[in-house]
C-alpha cells in the first residue's frame, strides 16, 4: 500500500520517549498551545499541510483491541506524529526543515536519538526510520489540495451569497457587482486538476494499477464470452 | 560562518561561476560525445583539459578588459553513461544521485515532459542510448567558437575513433546538425539580452559565498534576512564539497575529491512556438485593459523590452514615466555626471534587488507570472516572521541559470522553424532545485494557492479552458482580473540531460583512471 492518494500524502511517525520526559514533554505541549500560539505560526503558514498532530501515548496506556490481548510491558512511551499534506515527502520534509527547525526541535526534543532537524539528511533518516506505512489510505477528494477545499469552500460562500444579493440588481448594477465578486475571489480562482506526479515509485504502482485494471477487464469479457 | 571563505576558482568550471554572456562572449556551440574505449577516451580527455576554462577571475572589475579574457572558452560535462563508459568503479557511480543515475529522459513524467514535449519527439540526437559527454564552445565571436571547435575536432580525430561526435541536432530548413550553435539574438545589428517571443531574458541569477563576483551585486539575488537585506547564498547550494544551507554537505559520490568543486547541470533544448505566442497574445490584447507590452509583461513580470519589473512599473503610464527617468539619468551620465551615473546605477539596481511584499494581491506582479513562479523571493511566508527566515522556502531552490538563444538567424521565427533557448541551469541538487521548480512552481501552484494554473511561457499547458493565467488587480478599484484561458503551448522541450560537471582535479583523476573510493 501507498502513503499516496491524490493530492494527498498520509505520514505517521512513531518515536520513542522515556516515560518521565513524556510526562514532562506533555506539560510543555499545554504550554505552548495555550500561552505560545505564535509558535505554531510557521506551521499554519506551511499550506501544503493538512494538519499536523503530536500524541503523547504513555508506555502503559497503549490500546488493546480485546481485553483478552495480553497488555504489553514496553520500554518507552512514544510520540504519535500524524500529519496529512499536499506534495511529495522530500518537499514536505524539507519545507519543515527550512522554515521551522526550531519548532520541530522544540516538539521532538526529547526523544531517543532524535538528531535535531538541521542539518537535513540526519533528521531525513531518522523519520524514515520511524515512520509507519498506511496500510490504508483514503482520500474523498483526490483532485484537490487543502487549498483548493478552502478556496472552493470560500468561493461557494460568497458565490451563494452574490446569487441572493444580486437577483433584483439591474443590469449595470449586475455587471459592477460581478466584477467586484471576481477581484474578490481572485485567489480562489485556480484550476482544479490531477497532482502532479510524486516520484518516479509512485508513477510505478499507477502504472501497475492500470494493468492490473486492464487485466481484470480482460478476464471479465473472456469469462462472459 | 562560512561566509566569506575564498573558493578555488581555478579547480572550478568556468561556467559555474560566470555567465558567459554577461562577459561579453554572445555566441556558443554545444556538442555531445560518446566514448567508445575507456583508455582512447580517457587519453582524449588529458588532451582536453588544458583547453577547459576555470572559474579564474579575469580582472578586478565586473566586466574586464578584452586583453584580460580569453576569445573562447570550452567546458565539459558528463552523463551517468558517460562516467561508466569512462570506467569509473561501480562504488562511485552508486554515489551519484539518483535522479543523474536516471537522466532526464526517464523524469519526463515528473517534468511535466508530455505531449509535445515527449522524450520520443526529441531531436534525434537524444534518441536511443545517452549520450556520454557535454562540450560547450563559448566565444567573443563565431569565428572564436569555429577556431576552438576546429581544434578540439583535431584532438578527436587523434582518438581515432575512441571519442565521437553524436549528431543529430535539428537545425534551419529542415537540416540535422553534428551540433547545437547558440547565439544571442540581434537586433540592427547588435546583441540583445532578448530571446525569440521579444522578452529581455537571463537577469538576476543567485549570488552565493566565494562566487568571485563583485559584491555590490549581492542584493536582491541572495537571502534574505529579517531586516531585509541580503546574504551570499551557502556555496553547497552550486558546489559540491561545500556547505549547504542546511549546514551539510551535498549528496555526492566518493571519493571526495571526485565531487570537490564539480556540480550537475541541466541542458534543455527549449523550442519556442513564436507564431502561436504572437496570435495568443494578438488575440488577447483585443480584450486586455493595457498594452500588448503591458500584457506580455503580465505573463512574465517584466516589461519585455528592458526588463523592469512590474513592481517597479505596474502600468504603461508608471513604465513611461520609468522610461524617461532613465533615458534623462543615461544621457547624463553619458555627458559625464557623476551624480547622474549614481543615480542611474540605484535606479538599475531595483531591477534585481526587489520583493512582492507590498504586491501580496498580485496586483503588480501576477502571483502566477513567470518570474515570480521562478523566484519566489520570500513571497511564500504569507503571515509576516511565520518562518526561520523570510526566504527560508526559496534559498533552497535557486537554479544559475547559463543559456542562450538558439535559431532564429537564417530564417524567420515560427512554429515549424527551428529557434528557442538552450536552458542550461546549475546547482548541487537536480532534484530539489531544477526539477522541484520545474514540477511544483512552473507546471504546478499549490504553494501560491492557485491550484493547477501553469506558467504561461514555459508551461505544460495545452489550450484547454483551464490552461489558464490570472492577471490579478487591486480589488479596491471594482475592476474583475483579467483572463487569460486556452493557454497553448508555447514553449516545447526538444531534448537534454543531466550532466555532472566535474572540478579541474576530478577531471584529470577521471583522465588519468585513478578514481577510487576504497
Amino acid at each position: 500500500m501507498s502513503n499516496v492518494a491524490g493530492k494527498a500524502y498520509g505520514m505517521n511517525v512513531m518515536t520513542p520517549l522515556r516515560w518521565w520526559t513524556a510526562i514532562w514533554q506533555k506539560v510543555i505541549f499545554w504550554v505552548v498551545v495555550k500561552t505560545f500560539p505564535y509558535f505554531l505560526k510557521g506551521l499554519l503558514t506551511l499550506s501544503l499541510i493538512h494538519y499536523a498532530r503530536w500524541t503523547i501515548i504513555n508506555r502503559w496506556s497503549f490500546p488493546r483491541l480485546d481485553k483478552s490481548q495480553p497488555k504489553e510491558k514496553l520500554t518507552y512511551s512514544y510520540m504519535l506524529f500524524e500529519s496529512n499534506f499536499n506534495g511529495s515527502w522530500d518537499q514536505y520534509i524539507d519545507s519543515f526543515s527550512f522554515a521551522i527547525p526550531s519548532g520541530l526541535d522544540m516538539f521532538w526534543r526529547w526523544n531517543i536519538k532524535y538528531p535535531k532537524s538541521i542539518p537535513l539528511h540526519d533528521f531525513y533518516h531518522y523519520i524514515r526510520f520511524n515512520q509507519v506505512e498506511c496500510d490504508h489510505y483514503y482520500n474523498a477528494y483526490p483532485l484537490a489540495s487543502a487549498n483548493d477545499v478552502k478556496s472552493a469552500q470560500a468561493l461557494y460562500a460568497d458565490l451563494a451569497a452574490f446569487a441572493d444579493s444580486s437577483e433584483a440588481l439591474s443590469d449595470d448594477a449586475f455587471a459592477a457587482a460581478w466584477q467586484q465578486f471576481l477581484a474578490d475571489n481572485q485567489h480562489s480562482l485556480g484550476s482544479m486538476g490531477t497532482s502532479p506526479l510524486m516520484s518516479t515509485s509512485n508513477q510505478l504502482v499507477q502504472e501497475h494499477h492500470h494493468d492490473d485494471l486492464q487485466l481484470a477487464a480482460r478476464q471479465t469479457q473472456q469469462e462472459e464470452a | 560562518m562560512t561566509m566569506d571563505r575564498a573558493l578555488d576558482l581555478y579547480d572550478i568550471q568556468g561556467n559555474i561561476c560566470k555567465g558567459y554572456g554577461r562577459f561579453g562572449f554572445p555566441k556558443a556551440r554545444y556538442f555531445f560525445l560518446e566514448f567508445h574505449q575507456y583508455a582512447g577516451a580517457r587519453a582524449f580527455l588529458q588532451q582536453l583539459i588544458p583547453l577547459i576554462t576555470t572559474a579564474e577571475p579575469w580582472s578586478e572589475k565586473d566586466h574586464p578588459d578584452q586583453s584580460d579574457k580569453p576569445q573562447a572558452t570550452t567546458n565539459i560535462g558528463f552523463t551517468y553513461a558517460g562516467l561508466s563508459a569512462l570506467g569509473l568503479p561501480r562504488r562511485s557511480l552508486d554515489g551519484f544521485p539518483l535522479e543523474f543515475r536516471m537522466g532526464m529522459k526517464n523524469r519526463a513524467g515528473i517534468l511535466g515532459d508530455e505531449g509535445p514535449s515527449d522524450p520520443a519527439n526529441w531531436d534525434p540526437v537524444w534518441q536511443g542510448e545517452p549520450v556520454h559527454a557535454w562540450l560547450s564552445v563559448n566565444g567573443q565571436s563565431r569565428q572564436a567558437v569555429v577556431d576552438r571547435y576546429r581544434q578540439i575536432e583535431q584532438l578527436l580525430q587523434q582518438s581515432q575513433g575512441s571519442v565521437t561526435i553524436r549528431p543529430g541536432h535539428k537545425g534551419p530548413q529542415g537540416s540535422l546538425q553534428p551540433w547545437q550553435d547558440a547565439s544571442a539574438v540581434y537586433e540592427n545589428g547588435r546583441v540583445t539580452p532578448k530571446e525569440h517571443f521579444g522578452y529581455v531574458d537571463g537577469i538576476g541569477n543567485p549570488y552565493f559565498a566565494g562566487c568571485g563576483n563583485d559584491p555590490s551585486r549581492l542584493p536582491g539575488r541572495g537571502k534574505l534576512t529579517r531586516d531585509d537585506g541580503w546574504q551570499p547564498l551557502a556555496t553547497g547550494e552550486f558546489i559540491l564539497g561545500h556547505i549547504d544551507e542546511a549546514r551539510e554537505y551535498p549528496i555526492a559520490p566518493e571519493p571526495h575529491l571526485l565531487a570537490l568543486n564539480g556540480t550537475f547541470m541541466v541542458y534543455r533544448k527549449l523550442h519556442e512556438n513564436v507564431t502561436t505566442f504572437n496570435r495568443y497574445v494578438d488575440r488577447l490584447a483585443t480584450d486586455f485593459d493595457g498594452s500588448r507590452e503591458l500584457l506580455m509583461a503580465k505573463f512574465s513580470g517584466r516589461w519585455p523590452d528592458n526588463g523592469a519589473p512590474l513592481v517597479l512599473a505596474p502600468d504603461d503610464a508608471a513604465k513611461a514615466e520609468l522610461d524617461q527617468q532613465l533615458a534623462q539619468l543615461t544621457a547624463k551620465a553619458a555627458a559625464g555626471d557623476h551624480t547622474a551615473a549614481t543615480e542611474l546605477r540605484a535606479l538599475k539596481a531595483k531591477w534585481i534587488d526587489f520583493t512582492y511584499n507590498k504586491d501580496r494581491h498580485g496586483s503588480r506582479c501576477p502571483i502566477g507570472a513567470h518570474i515570480r513562479r521562478a523566484n519566489t523571493r520570500a513571497a511564500l511566508e504569507t503571515e509576516k516572521d511565520a518562518f526561520n527566515t523570510p526566504s527560508a522556502l526559496d534559498d533552497r531552490r535557486r537554479l544559475l541559470r547559463r543559456g542562450l538563444p538558439y535559431g532564429g538567424e537564417d530564417e524567420t521565427p515560427a512554429d515549424d522553424t527551428e529557434q528557442g533557448i538552450i536552458f542550461m541551469c546549475i546547482g548541487a541538487s537536480l532534484e530539489r532545485q531544477f526539477e522541484f521548480v520545474q514540477q511544483q512552481w512552473i507546471n504546478y501552484s499549490n504553494d501560491f494557492h492557485l491550484g493547477n494554473d501553469r506558467d504561461v511561457l514555459i508551461g505544460a499547458n495545452n489550450g484547454q479552458l483551464t490552461d489558464k493565467h490570472i492577471i490579478q488587480v487591486n480589488p479596491k478599484q471594482g475592476k474583475a482580473p483579467f483572463f487569460c484561458t486556452h493557454l497553448p503551448r508555447m514553449v516545447e522541450t526538444r531534448g537534454g540531460d543531466y550532466f555532472f560537471l566535474p572540478g579541474i582535479t576530478a577531471l584529470r583523476m577521471i583522465a588519468q583512471g585513478i578514481i577510487d573510493p576504497t
